[in-house]
């Protein structure tokens, strides 16, 4: 009998322990996963992929290719965050640069940031390289859009819900005249419930 | 068996006792050691995991106040989220409340913690020169506010929040709402019956002209005949928020009494804070001609002891429990043996203590002043603190953050 009980007493034990230890599991990262219900990296893969498909699918990329017998280049600019949310915008502007490439439609050019640090390798290039590899000065391809934009939210809170609204806006901006090529927006709402007991 | 019970009973007591008084010791500290020596001390504490939020707060505070704005702004955004998981109730603990003493549930923070929280993050990361951060910390604080309104009710409400996010909006060049913002923190202000500081009264004034609210800023000029008339020059601004002192801390009020057969003793402690005693003082911020003083926002002690007050009953009610289910668990015990009783009876006693957590280190009071000047120089003087040169570019806009119990004044320009 006190075999028997103690036999329980250490599955208890077991599954108390078990409950309490920290646990990993690999998750495919296309998988939607929502903890909190806050901006997360499915909203931001979402967001830009649909944003960047609307905008490649409208009239001004035609236009621009008629007008000047080659595909237009782009730069991704500053996204402004005035969320309520500490939102990382770098991974928001990395997935957006990645379907931008990937699409095969538009000429891509680096950020200022990794232009400046090119630009260094090239000034280091002029004095150490050999003349055959190095790299000349002056031959940057110049971008003829940039992309701008802000994420914004509208939050509305009752007790323990939440309804969370967020609204990306991005416009594509012509460098040489400061035309509005394209405007896009999207939207994500969710309804948030926070459980009024805790262990 | 008795004597270990007792003592694992004892030992668990005195030691959140014992660390409360630590923390209450260390915050009074504040009046005579430097921020850096207290953060020290408090950081080889070790707290029991239901105090972290507290901890986590004072810690923040202290690294704010020391200069140390990254940190401040991993800690804080580690205690907001501790407040966070903690607003829901946990069964568990609230049976220890009811039978042991409130310090055995977990310290989830006072509505002015949840606000201040944000208002400490926002100015950690604009003296971290991240805007944009302090502007998310801004909108959060609003959201949080709304969480805690209720009709007539302005327990939860900071005029210290919204005039700081009038300033990160003007800062911003959001003039609309800067405006806003202005307003409910002048609503608040007069609603707590305190006076305007002219600094506010001149960004109503301001934000209306710029804004181009014309019937407003009619409204306001009638309002503010003696202040002057705004202009779109190109002047340097500066923003000057000073923390005065410390809060108060809560001290225990207990009462000893025998049950009526004379069997038993009932203790019940209950906490309470002391007579309100802070003698307000002011930092002088001085250009070549003309000298101004800080004005009052924010009372923090009248705040945390409305938090209080708005919790009392619910404490009494928890008090009353816990008396009536201790007496039983006496009654029991001294019905199997009389040296049990006597020993769950001191046992009871010794547990019966007042939950006297807060985020003490907070400043007692918040106060802001605001200057437009031609020139490059302001001098800044405040209680116990050295005179402080600051150097301000032309057209700049400028926030300066100066505190009574530091010699150092923390600098945003723009």
């Amino acid at each position: 009998m006190k075999v028997k009980t103690n036999l329980w007493l250490a599955v208890i034990a077991t599954f108390m322990i078990s409950a309490c230890s920290t646990s990993v599991e690999r998750l495919d990262s296309q998988q939607e996963v929502d903890l909190s219900g806050a901006w997360n990296d499915t909203d931001s893969q979402l967001v830009a992929r649909e944003m960047i498909e609307d905008s490649l699918s409208r009239a001004w990329i035609n236009k621009f290719v008629k007008a000047e017998g080659k595909e237009p280049a782009v730069i991704v600019g500053r996204i402004k965050n005035l969320s309520h949310e500490h939102i990382n915008t770098n991974t928001f502007i990395a997935n957006m640069e990645r379907e931008l490439i990937n699409s095969g439609e538009v000429q891509f050019v680096a950020s200022s940031s990794a232009r400046n640090e090119i630009r260094e390798e090239r000034g280091d290039q002029d004095l150490n390289a050999s003349e055959e590899t190095r790299k000349d000065m002056g031959q940057e391809y110049g971008a003829d859009f940039m992309m701008q934009g802000q994420i914004n939210t509208i939050i509305d809170v009752d007790g323990t819900t939440q309804v969370r609204f967020y609204q990306v806006n991005l416009e594509l901006i012509s460098i040489k005249d400061n035309r509005k090529v394209w405007i896009g927006e999207k939207r994500i709402k969710k309804l948030v419930k926070n459980s009024k007991l805790r262990e | 068996m008795y004597k270990f019970l007792f003592l694992f009973l004892f030992t668990i007591i005195s030691g959140c006792a014992g660390q409360q008084q630590e923390n209450n010791d260390l915050a009074n500290l504040l009046y005579i050691q430097n921020p850096q020596d207290v953060l020290e001390k408090l950081q080889t504490t070790e707290p029991v995991e239901r105090d972290y939020a507290q901890f986590h707060l004072n810690i923040g505070l202290l690294q704010l106040m020391t200069g140390d704005f990254q940190s401040a702004i991993d800690t804080f955004s580690l205690a907001k989220r501790e407040m966070a998981v903690l607003a829901a109730s946990s069964v568990s603990e609230n049976i220890g409340a009811g039978t042991v003493n409130e310090t055995l549930r977990s310290y989830s923070g006072y509505p002015t913690d949840r606000v201040m929280v944000h208002n400490m993050l926002a100015l950690s990361y604009l003296f971290n020169n991240d805007i944009e951060g302090a502007r998310v910390e801004m909108l959060q604080a609003d959201i949080s506010m709304k969480k805690l309104a209720k009709r007539k009710d302005l327990n939860g409400q900071l005029a210290s929040s919204h005039l700081l996010a009038g300033i990160i909006y003007e800062l911003l060049d959001e003039q609309s709402n800067a405006l806003i913002s202005y307003k409910h923190a002048a609503d608040i202000i007069e609603q707590r019956g305190l006076a305007l500081p002219i600094g506010l009264k001149q960004a109503l004034l301001r934000m209306s002209f710029k804004l181009g609210a014309q019937n407003q800023y009619v409204a306001y000029k009638k309002q503010f005949p003696n202040l002057p008339v705004p202009t779109n020059n190109n002047k340097n601004q500066l923003f000057a928020l000073y923390f005065d002192g410390v809060v108060s801390n809560k001290k225990q009020n207990s009462i000893m009494v025998p049950d009526h057969d004379n069997e038993q003793l009932i203790r019940i402690s209950i906490p309470a804070y002391p007579q309100m005693k802070h003698r307000i003082g002011r930092a002088k911020i001085a250009q070549q001609k003309t000298q101004l003083t800080t004005e009052l926002v924010e009372n923090l002690e009248v705040l945390v002891r409305e938090d209080l007050d708005k919790e009392y009953p619910s404490i009494l009610l928890l008090t009353t429990t816990r008396a009536i289910a201790k007496y039983e668990l006496v009654k029991q015990a001294d019905k199997q043996d009389s040296l049990l009783g006597a020993l769950v009876n001191i046992a009871t006693v010794l547990t019966e203590v007042a939950d006297l957590r807060s985020w003490n280190m907070l400043p007692s009071n918040i106060q802001f002043a605001y200057i437009e000047t031609a020139e490059n120089e302001v001098v800044i003087n405040s209680s116990n603190t050295l005179s402080q040169k600051i150097t301000i570019n032309n057209g700049s806009k400028n926030v300066v953050l100066i505190n009574s119990l530091s010699n150092e004044v923390f600098h945003y320009q723009q």
